[in-house]
C-alpha cells in the first residue's frame, strides 16, 4: 500500500497537506512562506524566552533539519543574532540536547539576557577616541540663561 | 664658443711670421683679423701641426664648447605637475645652527625647501598626512647661486633668507675674568 | 665657592663702575695692533694678538671640541676638552684660554692631542650616567657627539666595588627648567650665562672635587626672563626643558624657521613640530636681533597655541550666546552687519599680533567701503609729524648698535620685560664696553646698575632744554654714541605728545653734536609686534576718539588688549572678532571669525627697528580656522567690495605699493627726517608734570601679556612660581 502510494507520489501530497495543516492552513502557510521563504513541517523542540521556536525534522537532510522560526514580534526584521547563545549550540549541531533539557547548563542570577546585534540601529556601539584633543577649543561663556 | 673660434683660427693660422702674408686656408682671414694688429706670433703646439685634417677637425669638435642659451626652463619637460611649479615658493637658506648643540659640522651648505602645505590627522590612529609630494624635498647646494639657478631652471619662485649669523670678531681673554677695574670680572663660579 | 655677597659688593657698587674715560676705551686702544702669524695644523693664519688658539683654529675652519667654552660667555677653561698640542710646549694647552704667540704651531690632530681628549672624555664619562635612552638631550647632546668623535672605543670603568657612579640630588629651579644634576659635567656655562647675560647671580658651585655641585645653594627659582637659554647652553642633559620633557626626539621633529611675535623685537626662532603640533621653540641665530638667545615668553608660550583656540566660526544666536556655525553663515552675518552700517560708523581695530597682510587687507576693505576708521590698540601721539615720519616711532639706533653705545638713557621703559633681548644687549654693552645707563621712571631691576634720575616727566623736559643740572646731562653731552630709548607706553597719556617732543629735542640736540654722523640717538620702543607695521600702513594709533562717536560695527582684528569693552560701545553695536584665541576680544563679539596664529601662517611682521620679517607656516590652523587675509578677502567678496588680490604674492605686491620696506625682508632702512620731526614737534613742547610709570615692573608681570601667553599653562605656572618665590626668605 505504502509502496503504491510512494510510487504514485501520494506520500508527497500527504506531506504537502500535512505541512499546510501544521502551518495553520492556507492563509497561515502563505504568510509563513512570505515571511520565511520556505515552508517546513517538523516537531517543536522548544521555545526560548524571546518567543523563537525551534523545530527539528530528520526527514530533511543534515544541515537543514533543525531550524528556528523567529518570534512574531520581530516581524520581518529577524536575523541570526536573535538566536540566544544557549540555542545556538543546538541549532548548529554542537549538541543534541536542547538547553531546557540540558542539566549541566549553568543558570546563575547574574547572567545577562541575550542581546541581539544592534549594528545599524540607534542602539549600536560607536567607537570613540580616548586621547585628548591636541587643540583645546575656546568655549564661549553663555551670556543669558533664558 | 669663444674657445672654439680661437681654436679654429689657431688651426687655420700658418706658422709664418706676420710680415709674410703667404698662403691662406681661409679666405676670410684678413677680413676678420688684420695680422698687423697682433703683437705676437700665435703659438701652436706641434701636435696641431702634424695632425691630419680629419684629426684636426675631430679635435676641434672636442675642444669646442657647446653654448646653451642662458635661460633654461625645464618645467615643461621635468614632469613636475603644473600646480607644483606655478604655486610653490622655494626658500633658499643656510640651515641654522641647532641652539642645543655647539657643533657646526653639517650646516656649511645652502638648502632649498618648499613652503609648508596643509597636514591633516588620521582620526583613528593620529598619524599626520600631507598631500604635498615636495614636503620632504630639501636639496643641498654649496652656494646660493647654484640653488637659485636650479630654481630658475625648474620655474619655481624662490627667495633668499639669510639672517646675519657672522659674529663680529672679538678676542676672548681668560684674564678678563679677573681684571680688577672692569665689569667683566666674574662674581660667581 | 659661592662668593656672591662679597663679589656683588665689589663688582656692582664700587666706585670703579663709573670708570674714567681712559679705561673705558680699553677695547679701542687695542684696536689696530699688528697681526700675529700662527700655524694651525701647519696652515698659516694671521690673527690679532690676544686671540685664543681656539679662535685662531676656527678661522681656518678647524673646530676644536669644547664643553665649557662658549663664544658669548666668558672663558672658563675648566672642562679641558679643548686641550691641543703646541710645538715646544711640554704639555697640552687648553685652546680656549691660551692666547696665541708668534709662530706658534698648534697640532689639533696629533697623537698627543687625541690622547688628551680621550683622557678628558674618559674622566667625564666616569661620572656621567649612561641614561642616554631616557635623556631628553639625546640626539642633540654635545657629550654624545664628542664621545663618538673623540672618545675611547672601550671603557676602563669597572665598578668592582659596586660603589656606583657619582649621584647628585636634583634641584628645583622653577617650572621651566628640569634639572638632572647627576648628568652635570660642571662646564659652568649656566653659571656664567646667569651672571653675565641674564644678570641674575643665582647659580654657583658648591663643594670641591667629587662633591662639586652646580646649583643655587639654597633651593630657589631661577628668577630671570632669559632662563630658558641655559637649557640650550647645557652641553649635556643636566638642564632640559620642563614643558618639553619626554615629548619628542630631535630627529623626529620638523623644524621650521620663523619669527617670534610675542615681543616687539621679532626674535628669530625655529619651530619644532611633529604630528601637526608645535612642540617647542628654539632661538635661531641672528646677530642683528637676538644673537642666539630667546626670552622665556617667546620660548615657552607655545603651548598657549593649543589652548583657548577659536576653531570654528561663531555667531551670536537670539539669546546672545555664541554658537558654532559654518563659514558661509558667519561671513554672511558679518557682511550683513557691515553693509547695514554707514561707513563712518564702521571701526576696525587691529590688535597686537596682527600680521601686515591682514592689516593691509583690513584697511583696504574699510577704505573700499568708504570708511576711514582703522586704528590700533596702542596709542601714539598724532601731534607734530605724528606717524608720518618713520623715525619718530622706531628704534632708530638698531638693536645691534646699542652694543656700541657709550651712554644709554631709558625713559619710562622697563626694557628688561618689554624687550628682554634689547636689555641683554644693553647689559652686554654695560659689561664689555663699560657703557653707563641712566633711567627715568619708577625704580625697577634692570639687571645692571643704572643712575636713577627720577620718575617725573619734567626731568625729560629739563634734559631737553638743557636746564637740568643733573650729572646725566653732562654724561649725555660728553658721550660719543649716546642712545635715548623712550617707552611707547608713556605716550598714551595726555602729556604723551609733549614727552615725545622733548625726547626728540633731547635726542636731536645730542645727535647734532656727534662726530659720527651716522649714529642715531632717538629710539621709541614699541610694545607690540604689530604696531610698527600698522603705523607704516597708515593705521591711526589709539581708539579713544573713534569710539566716542558711537560706532555701529566694530571689527576687531585680534584686538585683545581690552581697550574696547562692551560698556564703551552703544547697545546695538555689532562686534566682529577675527583672531586665533578666545580672549578679551572674542568674549565681547557677536560674530567670531577664527584666524591663524603666527606659527600657522606666512605673515609679515615689522619689528621695533622697522625690520620686516616673515613667519613661515609650521602647522595647519586648527579646525576651520583660516589665514587672516583670506578671511578678509572672502568677506570683501560677500560685501561686494572685492579686494583685488587672490594670492599671497598679490597681497605682498599691494604691500609693496604701500611701503616697499614691508616686503624688504630682513633689511632695515636708515631713517632720516629727524630734524623735520623735531621742528614739527617744537610747538608741542608744553610743560609736563606727570610721573612716568611702567606697566611691567616685576618678573611676574612679564609672563602673561598677550592672547597667546595668557592661554599658556606654562606661563601661568611661571607666574605662580615667581609669586611663591617672592614669599620665600631667599
Amino acid at each position: 500500500m505504502s509502496n503504491i502510494a510512494k510510487f504514485l507520489a501520494l506520500d508527497k501530497v500527504a506531506t504537502f497537506f500535512n505541512i499546510i495543516k501544521q502551518n495553520g492552513g492556507i492563509r497561515g502557510s502563505l504568510f509563513k512562506l512570505y515571511r520565511q521563504d520556505e515552508l517546513k513541517d517538523g516537531t517543536l523542540v522548544g521555545e526560548d524566552k524571546f518567543g523563537n521556536k525551534y523545530f527539528e525534522n530528520p526527514r530533511y537532510f543534515y544541515g537543514r533539519n533543525r531550524w528556528v522560526e523567529y518570534s512574531d514580534k520581530f516581524h520581518m526584521n529577524y536575523d541570526g543574532s536573535q538566536v540566544p547563545a544557549e540555542w545556538y549550540g543546538w541549532l548548529h549541531y554542537k549538541t543534541d540536547l536542547p538547553p531546557h533539557l540540558d542539566p549541566n547548563r549553568p543558570k546563575y542570577k547574574w547572567m545577562k539576557d541575550w542581546n541581539e546585534n544592534l549594528s545599524g540601529t540607534t542602539g549600536q556601539y560607536t567607537p570613540y577616541s580616548t586621547t585628548r584633543p591636541k587643540i583645546e577649543a575656546w568655549e564661549p561663556k553663555s551670556k543669558s540663561t533664558v | 664658443m669663444l674657445k672654439a673660434i680661437s681654436t679654429a683660427t689657431r688651426l687655420s693660422m700658418p706658422t709664418l711670421s706676420r710680415s709674410l702674408p703667404a698662403f691662406s686656408t681661409s679666405s676670410s682671414r684678413f677680413a676678420s683679423q688684420d695680422p698687423t694688429t697682433r703683437k705676437e706670433a700665435p703659438k701652436i703646439d706641434t701636435e696641431t701641426v702634424i695632425a691630419l685634417p680629419a684629426e684636426a677637425k675631430e679635435k676641434q669638435v672636442y675642444e669646442s664648447q657647446i653654448c646653451v642659451p642662458t635661460k633654461v626652463d625645464l618645467s615643461p619637460i621635468s614632469g613636475v605637475p603644473e600646480e607644483h611649479v606655478r604655486c610653490r615658493r622655494v626658500r633658499i637658506y643656510q640651515p641654522p645652527k641647532n641652539a642645543m648643540q655647539s657643533g657646526t659640522n653639517n650646516i656649511h651648505h645652502w638648502e632649498m625647501e618648499f613652503d609648508t602645505r596643509q597636514r591633516w590627522e588620521n582620526p583613528l590612529m593620529g598619524w599626520t598626512s600631507t598631500g604635498d609630494p615636495l614636503s620632504n624635498m630639501k636639496l643641498q647646494f654649496t652656494n646660493p647661486d647654484e640653488a637659485i639657478e636650479h630654481c630658475e631652471k625648474n620655474g619655481w619662485v624662490w627667495y633668499l633668507d639669510c639672517p646675519k649669523t657672522e659674529k663680529e670678531f672679538k678676542t676672548k681673554s681668560y684674564g678678563l675674568n679677573f681684571s680688577w677695574n672692569r665689569r667683566t670680572r666674574v662674581s660667581t663660579k | 665657592m659661592l662668593r656672591q655677597p662679597l663679589t656683588r659688593a665689589l663688582a656692582l657698587s664700587s666706585s670703579s663702575r663709573i670708570a674714567p674715560l681712559g679705561v673705558r676705551r680699553y677695547a679701542e686702544a687695542l684696536a689696530q695692533p699688528e697681526k700675529v702669524e700662527v700655524f694651525i695644523d701647519d696652515k698659516p693664519v694671521y690673527v690679532p694678538p690676544g686671540t685664543t688658539v681656539l679662535q685662531a683654529a676656527a678661522m681656518v675652519g678647524v673646530e676644536i671640541p669644547r664643553f665649557c667654552y662658549h663664544e658669548r660667555l666668558a672663558v672658563a677653561g675648566n672642562c679641558r676638552m679643548c686641550l691641543v698640542e703646541v710645538e715646544k710646549s711640554p704639555k697640552p694647552v687648553a685652546a680656549c684660554a691660551m692666547p696665541v704667540m708668534k709662530g706658534m704651531r698648534v697640532k689639533t690632530t696629533s697623537d698627543l692631542t687625541k690622547k688628551a681628549r680621550e683622557g678628558v672624555m674618559e674622566f667625564l664619562l666616569v661620572n656621567h650616567p649612561l641614561d642616554c635612552p631616557i635623556c631628553d638631550q639625546g640626539g642633540e647632546c654635545d657629550l654624545q657627539d664628542q664621545s663618538m668623535a673623540f672618545g675611547s672605543d672601550k671603557s676602563r670603568f669597572t665598578d668592582i666595588h659596586f660603589s656606583g657612579k657619582r649621584a647628585v640630588e636634583d634641584k628645583d629651579v622653577g617650572p621651566l627648567i628640569k634639572t638632572i644634576m647627576t648628568r652635570c659635567i660642571h662646564c659652568t656655562r649656566c653659571i656664567r650665562f646667569a651672571s653675565e647675560v641674564a644678570g641674575v647671580d643665582d647659580f654657583g658651585t658648591t663643594g670641591r672635587g667629587t662633591d662639586m655641585q652646580v646649583g643655587t645653594y639654597v633651593e630657589k627659582m631661577f628668577l630671570s626672563e632669559l632662563s630658558g637659554n641655559i637649557i640650550d647652553l647645557c652641553p649635556v642633559g643636566a638642564l632640559t626643558s620642563k614643558p618639553y620633557s619626554f615629548a619628542a626626539r630631535p630627529w623626529e621633529t620638523r623644524r621650521i624657521d620663523s619669527v617670534d611675535v610675542l615681543d616687539p623685537l621679532g626674535s628669530n626662532i625655529v619651530v619644532a613640530t611633529r604630528t601637526n603640533e608645535v612642540l617647542r621653540i628654539l632661538p635661531r641665530t641672528n646677530e642683528e636681533i637676538n644673537e642666539e638667545w630667546l626670552s622665556d615668553k617667546s620660548r615657552f608660550a607655545c603651548d598657549g597655541l593649543k589652548r583657548q583656540r577659536l576653531v570654528t566660526p561663531m555667531v551670536a544666536d537670539s539669546r546672545g550666546n555664541l554658537t558654532p556655525v559654518e563659514w558661509e553663515d558667519a561671513i554672511v552675518a558679518a557682511a550683513h552687519a557691515i553693509r547695514d552700517c554707514p561707513p563712518n560708523k564702521l571701526v576696525a581695530i587691529a590688535g597686537e599680533l596682527a600680521d601686515a597682510e591682514s592689516l593691509v587687507a583690513l584697511k583696504d576693505l574699510v577704505n573700499r567701503l568708504g570708511g576711514e576708521n582703522v586704528c590700533t590698540e596702542q596709542y601714539f601721539p598724532m601731534g607734530g609729524s605724528g606717524t608720518d615720519l618713520r623715525s619718530s616711532y622706531l628704534l632708530n639706533t638698531k638693536i645691534a648698535n646699542v652694543e656700541d653705545a657709550d651712554f644709554v638713557l631709558l625713559i619710562g621703559t622697563n626694557v628688561r620685560f618689554e624687550a628682554p633681548l634689547l636689555n641683554a644687549r644693553i647689559r652686554k654693552a654695560f659689561i664689555h664696553k663699560e657703557t653707563d645707563v641712566a633711567y627715568i621712571g619708577p625704580k625697577v631691576d634692570l639687571t645692571y646698575e643704572y643712575t636713577h634720575v627720577g620718575d617725573s616727566a619734567s626731568i625729560v623736559k629739563e634734559l631737553a632744554t638743557g636746564s637740568s643740572n643733573h650729572e646725566v646731562l653732562k654724561r649725555l653731552q660728553s658721550a660719543k654714541r649716546p642712545v635715548v630709548i623712550l617707552g611707547a607706553d608713556q605716550l598714551k597719556t595726555s602729556e604723551g605728545s609733549a614727552l615725545l617732543a622733548f625726547t626728540q629735542e633731547l635726542a636731536l640736540r645730542l645727535q647734532d653734536k656727534l662726530e659720527d654722523k651716522e649714529w642715531k640717538v632717538l629710539n621709541v620702543l614699541q610694545r607690540t609686534a604689530s604696531q610698527v607695521a600698522a603705523l607704516d600702513v597708515g593705521y591711526k594709533p589709539g581708539v579713544g576718539a573713534i569710539l566716542q562717536d558711537g560706532p555701529k560695527v566694530v571689527y576687531l582684528l585680534g584686538a585683545d588688549a581690552g581697550v574696547v569693552t562692551r560698556e564703551s560701545l552703544p547697545k546695538d553695536c555689532v562686534v566682529i572678532y577675527q583672531g586665533h584665541h578666545g580672549d578679551v576680544g572674542a568674549s565681547i563679539a557677536d560674530v567670531v571669525l577664527p584666524g591663524a596664529a603666527y606659527t600657522e601662517k606666512r605673515g609679515t611682521y615689522v619689528n621695533a627697528e622697522g625690520r620686516a620679517q616673515q613667519t613661515l607656516p609650521a602647522v595647519t590652523p586648527p579646525g576651520k580656522a583660516r589665514e587672516d587675509w583670506k578671511i578678509l578677502r572672502a568677506l570683501s567678496e560677500v560685501l561686494g567690495a572685492r579686494l583685488p588680490y587672490d594670492t599671497l604674492d598679490e597681497v605682498r605686491h599691494r604691500m609693496a605699493e604701500i611701503s616697499p620696506s614691508l616686503v624688504a625682508y630682513g633689511d632695515v632702512q636708515n631713517n632720516n627726517y629727524f630734524a623735520q620731526a623735531r621742528v614739527l614737534a617744537q610747538s608741542l613742547q608744553k610743560p609736563v608734570s606727570g610721573k612716568l610709570d611702567v606697566q611691567l615692573k616685576q618678573l611676574e608681570d612679564f609672563f602673561m601679556t598677550d592672547a597667546i601667553s595668557r592661554a599658556s599653562p606654562t606661563m601661568a605656572k611661571c607666574v605662580q612660581a615667581v609669586l611663591k618665590q617672592k614669599q620665600s626668605p631667599y
